[in-house]
């Protein structure tokens, strides 16, 4: 069991979000993230989908989403060929001027922003790869997280790219 | 090109007959009246009026079956769409290319839970390649082209349009008959040169080679390529359910039917043999038994399939070839003639005449002991009936005993319901089948129990003058579930007894077909002849025993050298 980041370019027509979950659904595989939005391509989109399973569960998505009459090109992208980021907002108590500061010492040591404060929390936004993000996101529960929002993974391959 | 201004169901209907189009089957609604007032006017596509979706759906799934191309159901929105449901899904699930037309409320009202509205497009997604539901009149040529094309191509199957009313009702002006399609969607034919030397390779060298054909053989009309094959390497063929038909099934080649209500040769020639060479199957749990481990363990597996997907799916082969069957078959036979390969051993030549002749045998022996009356009704009706007659089955024993006994001579002759097991299959396909080949004889193989489910289609056929003879094996019971009740769960056969069945003579006469009973095997040639005589529609009504069973048989769980029930069986 390990996490497979699939990049998906799909046409951009009403209902292929819902057919290409459906597909995971249909085989009982479940998605931990998903981003979609519009790209370099006009009327196709981009998809980044996380999943956890085996190579063998992999192979098979891949085959079945390559099936998909409106999926362009499926991208199994590997973890060390490509850059994987998540953007992760979260609002974290300060109680005190101690607690403050101490965020926001570890805020900037992560390289993440104060996005906006107020006297008894702070809004962190941070980008980073999704593991650096579950780390930072440890430390904060130290001082206690009131929301936390991440938009899942979206990534994308080194050297030529994703397409050729 | 013509540039005219059209209505939407004028333009659906322009694409139709563009596509070649001749027939469909469906039934009207409020949403449909455009698209039917065109039908009206223009008689260029035959409109045969159903009398339940599920039977317009299945009929043009028998229909594409028949003919190697795409059979056409329309429904109305809501109940007529979720009623085409099990139709579409059992012709996607035997990759059957069919082509459905569903009326949906006006554009506006979508997500309003208007009067007959179903959110067709998401309850027919997972059942379908795929499927449109087109928001503007200009995008139907398009759309429609592209249903035909998707259907019709790579691995076939189910494409539905949903049509709502605004559509089909507003005039666009617009170029018909467009070429485009998806970029994202090529269906790879061609196979990969560096595997097919690789196959031949292992073909040449085996001793014990064997062919599995599947429905895909038929499907790419590769049976001549299939049988020139096997004559040249002196490898037997063994056919999945959808592959009857792939080989006549009286060549010396020929060992039937494999898997789990199997021929006991056809499975032991796959434990057997050193090379298999399956062809347009997805070894699905009905062929292999459930112990994938003693699947063919000897052999090394060639996977030859249109749908990549297919490939390591069930089962992990040593050598996959992605492509069309016929294609595929093409380039083997003209790489093995190269290479002059070595016929297989005199052993194996000698062992596969053995379990040829000894399953010619057990199947051509009517009285033979332990023989039921299910067995001896199938044996004469196989004898009977001449290689041209379409057969249709029903599903449970009716279907099994059809495909243990029922000799296939000819592709698209044997038509069953295979992935999805739909009960209410096989008499709304004959309808399909007898529109197909109006010259042909059709003959529904029918248990009681599921020849009810869509016994009222009977009407059609009397209305359209659709002559089919269904053939009810009546033993009162659901009878595979009930020899399942038998052997697996003590006799006790909760649920599986039909009680009082309805006077099936009685039934055929009051629809105004042609019925008659039949109480003893001996009878059933005589019926035969007077129900193809009465040119009506026909039912004969054929007594068989309570407790027959269809075997031998794998048990849940086994695999496919445990076969139970082979007492009937001549064993060598």
């Amino acid at each position: 069991m390990q996490t497979h980041i699939i990049s998906l370019l799909v046409e951009n027509h009403p209902g292929v979000l819902t057919r290409m979950s459906g597909m995971f659904t249909m085989r009982g595989i479940n998605i931990t993230s998903l981003t979609v939005s519009p790209c370099e391509k006009e009327g196709l989109s981009r998809m980044t989908v996380a999943i956890d399973g085996s190579e063998s569960e992999l192979e098979k998505v891949r085959k079945q989403l390559s099936n998909l009459i409106e999926v362009v090109k499926v991208v199994d992208l590997k973890e060390d060929k490509a850059i994987i980021r998540d953007l992760c907002l979260m609002r974290v108590h300060v109680k005190d001027l101690n607690a403050r500061s101490e965020v926001m010492q570890l805020a900037e040591a992560y390289g993440a922003k104060i996005a906006d404060a107020t006297l008894d929390s702070v809004i962190i936004e941070l980008t980073e790869e999704p593991k650096t993000i579950d780390r930072f996101v440890d430390l904060m529960k130290h001082f206690g997280i009131k929301q936390l929002f991440r938009t899942g993974v979206t990534a994308i391959g080194i050297d030529t790219g994703v397409e050729k | 090109m013509t540039r005219e201004k059209l209505k939407g169901a004028e333009i659906v209907v322009e694409e139709l007959k563009n596509e070649g189009v001749e027939v469909a089957f469906g039934i009207p609604g409020g949403v449909l009246l455009d698209l039917y007032d065109v039908l009206y006017k223009d008689d260029a596509i035959r409109h045969i009026l159903m009398r339940h979706e599920q039977c317009a759906a299945h009929a043009a799934d028998g229909y594409a079956r028949v003919l190697g191309r795409p059979g056409v159901c329309i429904a109305t929105s809501g109940p007529g769409a979720t009623n085409l449901v099990t139709g579409l899904t059992n012709a996607n699930m035997d990759s059957s290319p069919v082509v459905a037309l569903t009326g949906q409320v006006p554009t506006a009202a979508i997500g309003s839970n208007a009067f007959q509205e179903a959110s067709t497009f998401t309850i027919t997604m997972p059942i379908t390649k795929h499927n449109f539901l087109v928001t503007r009149t200009e995008d139907l040529p398009k759309v429609i082209h592209n249903a035909f094309y998707i259907a019709n191509t790579g691995r076939k199957g189910v494409v539905l349009v949903d049509l709502p009313k605004d559509v089909l009702a507003t005039r666009a002006d617009l170029n018909l008959h467009p070429k485009e399609t998806f970029t994202g969607y090529k269906p790879k034919i061609k196979p990969n040169p560096v595997q097919i030397k690789k196959t031949v390779e292992v073909l040449a060298n085996a001793e014990r080679p064997l062919i599995l054909a599947g429905g895909g053989v038929i499907s790419a009309n590769a049976t001549e390529e299939l049988r020139h094959l096997a004559e040249s390497l002196g490898a037997p063929v063994v056919t999945t359910l959808m592959g009857k038909g792939a080989i006549p099934e009286n060549h010396p080649f020929s060992l039937g039917m494999a898997g789990m209500h199997g021929r006991i040769y056809a499975n032991r020639a796959i434990s057997e043999c050193d090379a298999l060479l399956a062809v347009g199957t997805r070894f699905s749990d009905r062929l292999t038994g459930w112990q994938l481990d003693q699947f063919a363990p000897e052999a090394t597996l060639i996977h030859v399939d249109i749908d990549a997907a297919e490939i390591n799916k069930n089962l992990q082969v040593d050598i996959p070839l992605v492509g069309d069957a016929k294609l595929a078959l093409q380039e083997i036979i003209k790489w093995l003639e190269k290479k002059k390969a070595t016929s297989p051993g005199s052993v194996w030549v000698q062992r596969i005449r053995e379990m040829h002749s000894a399953c010619e045998e057990c199947i051509g022996d009517v009285r033979r002991e332990g023989t039921s009356l299910s067995d001896m009704l199938i044996k004469e009706i196989s004898g009977v009936l001449d290689d041209d007659v379409i057969v249709t089955t029903e599903v449970g024993q009716c279907q099994m005993f059809a495909a243990h006994y029922y000799i296939t001579k000819k592709p698209r002759t044997f038509i069953s319901s295979g992935g999805l097991g739909t009960m209410g299959f096989g008499f709304p396909a004959a309808i399909g089948a007898k529109v197909a080949a109006p010259d042909k004889r059709v003959v529904d193989l029918a248990g009681d129990g599921s020849f009810l489910m869509t016994c009222q289609d009977l009407a059609t056929c009397v209305e359209n003058d659709i002559p089919v003879v269904v053939c009810i094996f009546r033993n009162c019971y659901l009878g595979m579930v009930r020899q399942w009740q038998e052997l697996f769960f003590e006799k006790r056969y909760s649920n599986t007894g039909l009680g009082t069945i309805p006077d099936f003579v009685k039934l055929a006469e009051a629809f105004g077909c042609y019925g008659e009973r039949v109480e003893k095997p001996e009878e059933l040639k005589d019926a035969l002849h007077n129900a193809f005589e009465s040119g009506k529609p026909a039912v004969l009504d054929m007594i068989v025993g309570q407790e027959d069973k269809v075997l031998p048989m794998i048990p849940p769980g086994g695999s496919i050298v445990g076969m139970i029930g082979t007492e009937r069986c001549k064993l060598i």
